[in-house]
């Protein structure tokens, strides 16, 4: 796993951002190999939306063939509701990128059969042969999704009741009226998740920051579902400063020379890779 | 320049809402059925995203703007009958198609009070009328002949009348047929209106405000005499708005502030305990019920109810129709709904400070009106003109006066000035003066749904401006009819 540290979130947006985009360009999709995306919403990864937007606008990046998958949406909140998740992706993305809208593909919260939403949905990520990234954000708790402390680290796209923590935190999006925010949503669970062929994960915010000591610095703990990750083979967590709060400075410097080791890699693999790509080519 | 799937996104704008702010939001049409579209719904539902994308580069997209008061403009005069349906009609459709250059695109020809035999002829004319290029004419607006004498302004003293028979008197002049049923009259029409500007003071008036009411013709109270008693009678039997505010009525008196004063009227009548345990907004329908508490003030005090604006479980602002004009709140208060209000903001009519302090009384029934004449064109000299009964106009600048008085004899402004005087002179945002041309003289003619907002399934009619107020393009009902560098054909 690595962490990456920025100095504020819309840094950490920017990084991200570039990552996803550089990522999606190298796996040069098209409409018979398209590109899969899990996608989280929530207020961290706002500003990682508003660069991919940025990148989209400027001709950079193109969502064309990529295929969306959101991680989860309420119970029972009508579709055009402005919380729902439907309606924060459209805000906050889709209208404003060049993705069809027939790649997306998000949980419907309202169907009559909630159980076998929940199979189907599974079922749609394996038929596009998995999903390449999964994109998340975390709670105060570490969960991810909406994998509460205490989900099972094997779990499945199913229903789940939200904890007590998470509707109070959600009850500022419905005019503080507890009783207005939903109690059930659909998710993925942290299997569907640590299926994905990488994970990128967005954390910002001093209020995150006891979630990150818990999933970075102690052991794999279905109470914070987040360091199920330490189970993945490429994870990426990208956070900003105050999030690193509640990590000891050995952590953090570590994971900071990790990342210049890792530059110069990356900087050495390209080249590797242009070289050989040139003698295929008889070009040299 | 159509758009493959008939889907158009508007980006990159400032899009007004109906609380006065702008906002940066994209807004989705469908040119083929000229309505905006609900983008949630067509996009997670109906899979499908616009074909064509409009880049507005940061301008203001309004809904098009409504003039509630206009007697013509382009040489047109909605008063003037010559015997001939064609030539009126024709006129009608000039006046009609040329006017969306000031940014109008619905308005309520306005008729001045004529002789007592044109009226049937002339409203049987005003039915609702739009083509795909114009702005749509929703109906009529009947100013007169139930006016004071003094106070009659421009309009031809011998032809003033009084409503003895009450509603009766109202069937006499405007035609039988003209006054009938809500629904027989607006057919099969979207949209269908009826206006009366009377003074409630004379004999009778007061009598048929009820039945006005209830067939869906909208009252306004104006060239008017009435003292502050019988204007709040009219208003609570229905009187919906008061016409050009400032002009031809009294003028305001802290004792007796007349019509002026209704601008400063409480929610709550009889105002009884309990009073309100927080400031009250001003429009009733921004309070809430709480239930259960308690006052030390009231002797049944165990199942007092307060109110209290934005707690509860309602969103302050969202449309709770708690009471009606003359109707009861939960606790048997009478609720007073103040009316709206049409002002001429040309600057002449109403001197800045006057409009700013009608719009600090009372911002949500503001609604800009133009009261403009028929020699209203933007192109037009100054001089004298030719106007109706060998009468004729002095045109100065935006100032108009019947030839050899110094009677202002309605203006020449254009709404978009309109707007542009009113942030000038309230110093309000460009969002909230263009809610005074769009959402509330929609709201006051009940039209919200389909004119003056950009509510999905509303009219896509729209108004392109820079960040000065100036229109620089305008759509009729999704297609792109005029812009201000050039006549878009097609």
């Amino acid at each position: 796993m690595r962490l990456i540290i920025r100095e504020d979130p819309e840094s950490v947006g920017e990084y991200i951002a570039n990552y996803v985009c550089k990522r999606i360009n190298d796996f040069n999709p098209s409409p018979e190999r398209p590109f899969v995306l899990g996608l989280p919403t929530g207020s961290s990864p706002v500003p990682t939306y508003k660069a991919l937007i940025n990148l989209v606008k400027t001709g950079r990046l193109s969502f064309r063939n990529v295929i969306t998958f959101n991680m989860d949406e309420y119970v029972g909140l009508p579709r055009d509701h402005p919380e729902s998740y439907h309606s924060f992706m459209f805000r906050e993305l889709f209208s404003h990128v060049d993705i069809p809208p027939e790649n997306v593909n998000i949980l419907d919260g309202n169907a009559d059969d909630l159980v076998s939403e929940c199979n189907d949905y599974e079922r749609r990520i394996k038929q596009y042969g998995g999903v390449e990234l999964f994109l998340a954000g975390i709670g105060e708790d570490g969960h991810i999704a909406f994998n509460e402390p205490g989900s099972s680290l094997t779990s499945r796209t199913r229903i789940k009741t939200l904890a007590y923590g998470t509707i109070l935190a959600n009850a500022r999006f419905f005019n503080n009226d507890i009783s207005a925010v939903p109690h059930m949503a659909l998710t993925v669970g942290v299997q569907t998740v640590l299926d994905s062929r990488e994970v990128v994960v967005v954390v910002t915010g001093q209020r995150k920051a006891l979630a990150i000591a818990k999933a970075i610095e102690e052991g794999v703990n279905h109470l914070w579902t987040l360091s199920a990750l330490q189970m993945h083979p490429w994870a990426l967590i990208v956070v900003d400063e105050d999030a690193t709060l509640e990590l000891h400075v050995k952590t953090v410097k570590y994971f900071k020379s990790i990342e210049q080791v890792q530059e110069e890699v990356e900087k050495n693999q390209a080249e590797l890779k242009k070289k050989k790509h040139a003698a295929v080519n008889g070009i040299n | 320049m159509s758009s493959p799937n008939g889907l158009v996104c508007f980006t990159n704008c400032l899009l007004p809402q109906e609380d006065g702010s702008l906002i940066a939001k994209d807004l989705w049409i469908d040119e083929r059925t000229g309505l905006i579209l609900d983008p949630n719904e067509t996009f997670f539902g109906k899979k499908l995203r616009p074909g064509r994308t409009v880049d507005l580069s940061g301008d203001v997209l309004s809904p098009g703007f409504l003039d509630i008061q206009i007697n013509g403009a382009y040489g047109f005069d909605f008063s003037v009958y010559e015997n001939n349906d064609d030539d009126y009609r024709e006129g009608m459709q000039m006046m009609a198609e040329k006017i969306i250059e000031t940014g109008v695109t619905s308005l309520l020809p306005t008729i001045i009070t004529q002789e007592k035999s044109f009226y049937p002829k002339l409203l049987q004319l005003l039915r609702p009328f739009s083509t795909p290029k114009s702005a749509t004419l929703l109906g009529w607006h009947a100013e007169g002949p139930f006016l004071e004498y003094t106070k009659r302004g421009a309009h031809a003293p011998p032809y003033l009348v009084e409503a003895p028979k009450g509603f009766n008197s109202f069937e006499e002049v405007y035609g039988k047929e003209n006054l009938i049923g809500h629904k027989e009259w607006y057919q099969s029409q979207d949209i269908a209106i009826r206006m009366i500007t009377a003074a409630p003071e004379l004999p009778g008036v007061l009598d048929a405000l009820q039945t006005l009411t209830d067939r869906g013709i909208v009252v306004s109270i104006g060239h008017s005499n009435a003292q502050t008693d019988i204007a709040m009678a009219a208003v609570k039997r229905g009187a919906k708005l008061i016409t050009h505010l400032f002009n031809a009525m009294p003028q305001f008196h802290h004792r007796d502030p007349s019509i002026v004063g209704l601008l400063g009227a409480s929610p709550f009548f009889n105002a009884p305990i309990p009073f309100p345990l927080a400031y009250v907004h001003c429009d009733p329908k921004h309070t809430i019920e709480l239930q259960g508490g308690t006052s030390p003030t009231s002797p049944s005090s165990k199942n007092a109810t307060y109110f209290v604006p934005g707690s509860g479980n309602v969103t302050p602002g969202s449309p709770i129709q708690t009471g009606t004009q003359s109707g009861l709140d939960p606790v048997g208060r009478v609720v007073f709904e103040r009316p709206f209000y049409g002002i001429i903001v040309d600057g002449i009519h109403c001197h800045p400070n006057s409009v700013r302090l009608a719009y600090s009384a009372h911002p949500n029934g503001c609604i800009l009106i133009t009261d403009a004449m028929k020699i209203l064109d933007p192109n037009l000299k100054d001089g004298i003109h030719e106007w109706r009964d060998g009468k004729r106009f002095v045109k100065e600048g935006e100032r108009l006066y019947l030839e050899g008085t110094n009677t202002l004899a309605g203006s020449v402004v254009t709404l978009d000035k309109c707007v542009r005087n009113f942030a000038t002179f309230t110093g309000c945002s460009l969002g909230e003066a263009i809610k005074c041309v769009t959402y509330n003289p929609a709201r006051c003619l009940g039209i919200e749904h389909i004119k003056g907002t950009l509510r999905p399934g509303a009219h896509a009619d729209l108004v392109v401006l820079d960040r000065y107020g100036c229109v620089k393009s305008t759509w009729i009902r999704g297609n792109h009819v005029w812009s201000s560098n050039s006549i878009v054909h097609g």
